[in-house]
Parts: C-alpha cells; structure tokens; sequence
C-alpha cells in the first residue's frame, strides 16, 4: 500500500523535479541544438538534394545521386589521396617530434621556460599568417632560394612544382602544430611518479631503457589523445592549402584537400547538396580512421 | 536510456527552432527615409591609379546626382566567389563589375537585372561596339554595359627586328613563324638562346581564336566543350609544331619570367600576343624597350583575336534600381567614360569615345581598335572554370611533348564534359 503511493508520487513529482534540470541545462541545450544538432540533421537533409542558390533557393530531392557522382569524380579521389598522404606523414611526424621536444624540456635544461616559448611561438601565430610568411620563404625569389643560391646550390619553383607544393605545406604544419601537442606530453611527463625511474635504476636500467620501457607505456592514453586529434586536425586541412592555392588547389590538384573542395563545391559551384555529400564522406573517414585507432592504442583510458 | 536520450534530440531541436523563427520576426521594419540614397558599387581590386581615377569619376557622378550617394567597396579576393555567395545572401551590392567570362552563367540564373527597360534613345546604344554588348546578352535581353575592353594584339620588338632586318611586323602565321626562326638567337655565342622569336602562353583564353580560324567552336550550343574538332586541333597544331619543331618559340617559365609582358620587357622574346595592360606595364617598367604593336598575323586568311570585356550589371535584388541605374548610365555614357578611359589603360566601348580620344589614331592603340570587330569574346558557356582548366592542363603537356596534341585535347574535352555534366 505505501509502495503503491510513493509509485503514483514518483510519477507526478517526475516532472517537477525533471524541469529544474532541464532549466539549467536549457543555455547548453539552446547552444547544442542550435549549433551542432541542427546543422547535423540539415546537412543529412540537403546532401539528399540538389539546391538551387541563386535566383531562389529551390530543393529538389534527388536521393543517393550526391553520393554516386561522389565515387565517379575524380577530383574527390584526388584530394582524399592528398589529404590522407598528408595525415600519413604529418601526424607521425609531429607526434614524435612533440614527444622529443616534450622529454627533452623536461629533462631539466637550463632555461627551460625560455625553450618552452621559443617553440610554442609558432603555435600561437595565426595559421593565415605563418602560410603567407612560408610563401614568402618558398617563392622563387624567396628566403630559401636566396639561401639556396648563395650556398651555390640550384633554386627551385617550389610553390609552381606539383610534386613539392604539398610538401611544403606539411613541413609549415608540423613546425607550427607540435609545439601544442609538446605541451600535453609535458604535462603528462610531470605525472610519472619518479619512483618508478628509481625502482628501474636500481634494477639497473639505463636512460634508453626508462624511456622505453616506462615513459613511452605511460604515455599511451595521451599517445592516443595527441594522434587522434592530429588526425581530426589534419584531415580538415583547408586554410594553408586555399592560401597557397589562391583557392583553386593547384599546382595542378596537387594542394586540393578535401575542405577545399567542399569549399569550391558551395563557393564556386553553389553545389550545396554536393558539398554536404563530400563532407559526410570525410566525417565517415575521420570517424573510421579514429575507431581503428582506439582498437590499436586502446584509448578506453583517456 | 535510449528513450531518455531521443527525448533530449526532440527538445534541443524544438527550443532551436524556436530560437531560430524568433529571428524571422523583426526583418520588415527597414524605415524609409528622404535621405539621399545609398547606391552600392563593388568591383575588384586594380592599381592605384585606377582606382583614384574610378573615385574621382564617382564624385563627379554624385556633384551631378545630390540625392544619390555611392558606397563602392572593392572586393579584392575571389571576387566572383564573393559576389556569388552574396547574391546567395541577398546582400550583394546594387552594381557591380562582371566578366564577360562569368556572364553566361549568372545571366542563366535570374539574379540580374535586365536593362533593355530603362535604356533610353539619349543614352545612344548603337554607340557600342556591337561584339561587347553581344556578350551580356542572353534572350534576347541586355544584362550589362560594358566599361572597357582590350583585345589582344601583337608587340614585337623594333631593335631586335632591325638587327636581323626585318622592317615590318609579320602580317600571317605563317610569317611570323618565318621571322621567329630568324630572330631566335644565342647573341653570346654560350650555345644557350637568349632570345627567341615569339613568347607564348598556352593558356585557353590566348589561344581560343586559333581553335576559331579554321572554323572550330569552344563549345557547342548547350554549353559543352567541342574544342577537340579536328578544325579547332589544326589552329592549335600551328602552336604546338612551332614550339616543338621549330624551337623558335618560348614559355614565360623556360626563360625565369612570370608573365608574357615580362618576357617581352626583359628581350628574352621579340614578339609577343598580350593585351593593352602591357602598353603601361612595358612603358612604366622597362623605358628604354622600343617596341610597337601590330594587329595579330592573320590564320587561314582570317583576321582574329580574343577580346576581353567587363561590364557593370544591376542586382535584382536592389531596392534602388532607378539610381541603381542613374549610376550605371553615367560610368558608361559619354561623359562618363571618356574620365574614366582618357588615361589610356583602359579603351572605350564606344566608338564615339575611342575617335574622341584619338585612339583610332595612337600608333600603339590603333591596332588594340581594328581588331575589336572580328575579336572572339573570351566566353566559354555557363561553365568556363570546367573548359579552361582541363585545357590548360593538357594543353601544356601536349606542348611539352609529353603526349600528341589530338589525345591532350580529347582528354581535356572529355574532362571538361564530364564536369560540366554533373553541375547541370
């Protein structure tokens, strides 16, 4: 009997003490839906048709067609071939260069906050900025040339040569991105307890040894963390490429990244309906890549 | 759970939409005021003198018009991307500039005004060239006036001509491939050429005339690209055997320049196709070069060269179309443009203007005016981007030798078709 009652309260006091909830969660709900929810199930909705822009805007529902003519346009191979030659290179790289540069801050050089600044510099410079800095360096009558010359060796088109335009582009990004990754495994290395190096120096491990066998296996949730959003990052490569490009992805294709055709998709084509296929496409990419990810480094930690 | 969590999706949709329909409410409450009226002009961005000149001619227009006022804006990157997504918005300015090669596709897209109602018999329409005003037409209607033009002409080199003794500039192909022969020349004697005969630019809107002459089209009627006829490969064939063959002809990047006029200024080449930007360019860069122009040698017995034209157009959005329109008629009536094209880096679109000027008379310029009237517009259907980049890119490799001329332009064709396919 005076189960039943509290059941039949429970029922009507529901809503009552739901509704404060919802009421403090309602700013994050607004923001949520209004931000990530909606455009989330817009984009479903127009990759789905072929949008007229100008003139009127007119939907016209066309189903699957997007995402055929995504497997017969060669452009969309093109720069998926690009951007995953880039994530390829780069997030390894940047990876082991922010974990070198992290052990070795933290290994008690002298003037530590100095070095800490001086290589987190790049970081905090705008993208926009370092890109057109790096094409003044790689112009033809650029820095780099100019070194180039007065060391007596040849000059180059490096911004003109479709086998080293990406190229360029990578090495700009590993130099300006692994500082922010240094700066996580810095403070992931001031959580090692120092008395598992001891215990391993009385076993008689030397530095090497520590390092691999107990900084690296520490590290692996934050491993984890810095590779997966490299590649998030990285497979969103748009700003360097569109700037080195002057927005058409050449030297021939050879800049075209997928954002940037998305980009010339809603921009230059006014393909909106296109332009939501191709990013779902990289969306399965980023989110495919980022399982496989979690199954090898096993993220569950993080 | 689940159950709990698709509630949540409803409510964060539901109090989104809300949040966003509130939005719809306070759009119609734009007071109307007897203040003078804003025209909005946006164009791209040019040189300094330019645009000083285009400002002056501006004042001008509003000491003439009290009641209206002009905000011109330059867009100075990707304008067409610009201008297209503010049309998209509804928030792109009253007139604007617009290429030749652009308007096909947003004349096709009813986002322009047409202006055939508001030209009157005074503003004088038969005063412009009739292959400029062709090119903004589109059903029979009349989207823009054009502003100014160039054609292409030949510039050659006086000194380097007298030194092999030639006296006149090559009247056909043909001749100019005979002198381009005589003037390619190692002056030093390291057995490396210093200078060729003739700079070329393999480049769709340089070469589009030749894939004319023996009665080629760039594209057929629904806007397809047919520029691997077996008549538009014969113009092109002229090109490429005279760059392979004869060697006698050079790339601006086989000589470490950027651009035509570069390599014509620095003597690397005695002859060379451009346009009139190069006149000021050659004078302000390179004083002491002595060239003259000459209309470009005929092919097949035909005169031909490209002609490159900008138009001012009315949005048809604009709440202002009767200023809207004021503006335009002043910038391309007379008084208008003989301000804005009296300086020479710009010809008139009105014959009236181009005798006014005296440019019909101008050694350098006259060349620019003969070749107005048999010009090809540079157009290239509704969807140049698709045509212009497959040919360039093959184009170059067929030059190059890398593949024959015939297979580069059926890929290049192919290529654009398939683009211009998916974007219908």
């Amino acid at each position: 009997m005076y189960q039943l009652r509290r059941q039949q309260q429970k029922a009507r006091w529901k809503i009552k003490e739901d509704l404060p909830g919802y009421l403090f969660m309602l700013p994050a709900i607004l923001v949520l839906g209004t931000f990530v929810v909606l455009p989330i199930i817009w984009a479903v909705f127009l990759s789905l048709h072929k949008v007229q822009l100008l003139g009127g805007i007119e939907y016209e529902f066309i189903g699957f067609r997007n995402f055929t003519r995504l497997f017969e346009d060669e452009r969309v191979w093109i720069a998926l071939k690009n951007t995953a030659q880039y994530v390829a290179i780069v997030v390894p790289t940047q990876t082991v260069l922010a974990l070198v540069l992290a052990v070795t801050l933290n290994s008690g050089i002298r003037g530590k906050n100095w070095w800490r600044i001086l290589y987190f510099l790049p970081t905090v410079t705008s993208s926009a900025v370092l890109t057109l800095i790096f094409m003044w360096i790689y112009n033809t009558n650029g820095l780099l040339n100019d070194v180039l010359a007065f060391l007596g060796l040849p000059t180059y088109n490096w911004l003109g040569d479709p086998a080293v335009a990406l190229k360029g582009i990578m090495i700009m990004n590993i130099w300006s991105t692994a500082p922010f990754y240094m700066v996580i495994y810095l403070a992931a290395l001031q959580d090692i307890p120092q008395t598992l190096y001891e215990a391993a120096e009385l076993d008689g491990a030397n530095g090497w040894q520590k390092f691999i066998h107990i900084t690296i296996p520490i590290l692996k949730p934050v491993t984890f963390f810095v590779v997966a959003m490299g590649i998030i990052g990285t497979f969103q490569l748009f700003d360097q490429s569109y700037i080195f490009s002057g927005g058409t992805g050449g030297p021939n294709n050879a800049t075209l990244t997928v954002v940037l055709l998305i980009y010339q998709a809603v921009f230059r084509n006014l393909q909106m309906g296109y332009a939501a296929a191709i990013a779902f496409l990289l969306a399965v990419v980023i989110i495919t890549i980022t399982l496989i990810q979690q199954r090898l480094f096993g993220g569950e930690k993080v | 759970m689940k159950k709990n969590f698709f509630n949540f999706l409803l409510l964060a949709v539901a109090i989104a939409l809300l949040a966003i329909s509130c939005q719809q409410i306070q759009t119609h409450r734009a007071a109307t005021k007897p203040a003078p009226v804003t025209v909005k002009l946006s164009g791209w961005g040019s040189d300094p003198i330019e645009q000083k000149l285009l400002k002056q001619v501006l004042k001008d227009f509003e000491a003439q018009h009290p009641g209206i006022k002009v905000r011109y804006e330059v867009i100075s990157d990707q304008y067409m991307d610009v201008i297209k997504t503010r049309l998209v918005g509804e928030a792109a300015p009253d007139v604007f500039y617009l290429d030749a090669l652009e308007a096909p596709f947003l004349m096709s897209q009813n986002v322009l005004e047409p202006l055939d109602a508001y030209i009157t018999s005074d503003f004088d329409l038969s005063d412009f060239e009739e292959n400029l005003i062709n090119s903004f037409k589109y059903d029979h209607q009349i989207y823009g006036l054009p502003k100014d033009y160039s054609t292409l002409t030949l510039f050659y080199n006086k000194k380097a001509f007298t030194a092999v003794g030639l006296t006149s500039p090559p009247k056909t192909w043909d001749e100019l491939r005979t002198y381009s022969k005589q003037l390619t020349t190692d002056k030093n004697q390291d057995g490396r050429i210093d200078q060729y005969g003739y700079g070329v630019i393999p480049e769709l809107a340089r070469q589009a005339y030749k894939i004319g002459a023996f009665g080629g089209q760039l594209v057929d009627e629904n806007g397809y690209a047919t520029f691997a006829s077996a008549a538009g490969l014969k113009g092109l064939q002229l090109v490429v055997e005279q760059y392979q063959k004869e060697r006698s002809s050079a790339q601006k990047s086989d000589v470490g320049t950027n651009s035509g006029s570069e390599m014509f200024g620095q003597g690397k080449v005695a002859m060379v196709i451009e346009g009139n930007w190069a006149i000021p360019f050659l004078k302000e860069t390179f004083p002491q070069l002595e060239f003259a122009t000459a209309e470009v040698p005929s092919i097949n017995n035909k005169k031909g060269t490209m002609v490159f034209t900008v138009a001012y157009v009315m949005n048809k959005q604009s709440q202002h179309k009767s200023e809207a329109w004021q503006l335009i008629s002043y910038l391309t009536g007379k008084e208008g443009m003989e301000k804005w094209t009296g300086t020479g880096f710009a010809l008139p679109t009105r014959k009236s203007i181009g005798q006014k000027l005296g440019y019909d008379k101008d050694p350098l310029r006259s060349p620019f005016l003969a070749g107005v009237d048999y010009a090809m517009p540079w157009q290239a259907g509704k969807y140049p981007a698709a045509i212009m980049n497959s040919f360039d890119n093959q184009f170059v490799s067929a030059l190059l030798g890398q593949q024959p001329l015939q297979q580069a332009m059926q890929r290049a064709q192919q290529e654009a078709n398939k683009l211009i396919k998916a974007m219908e």
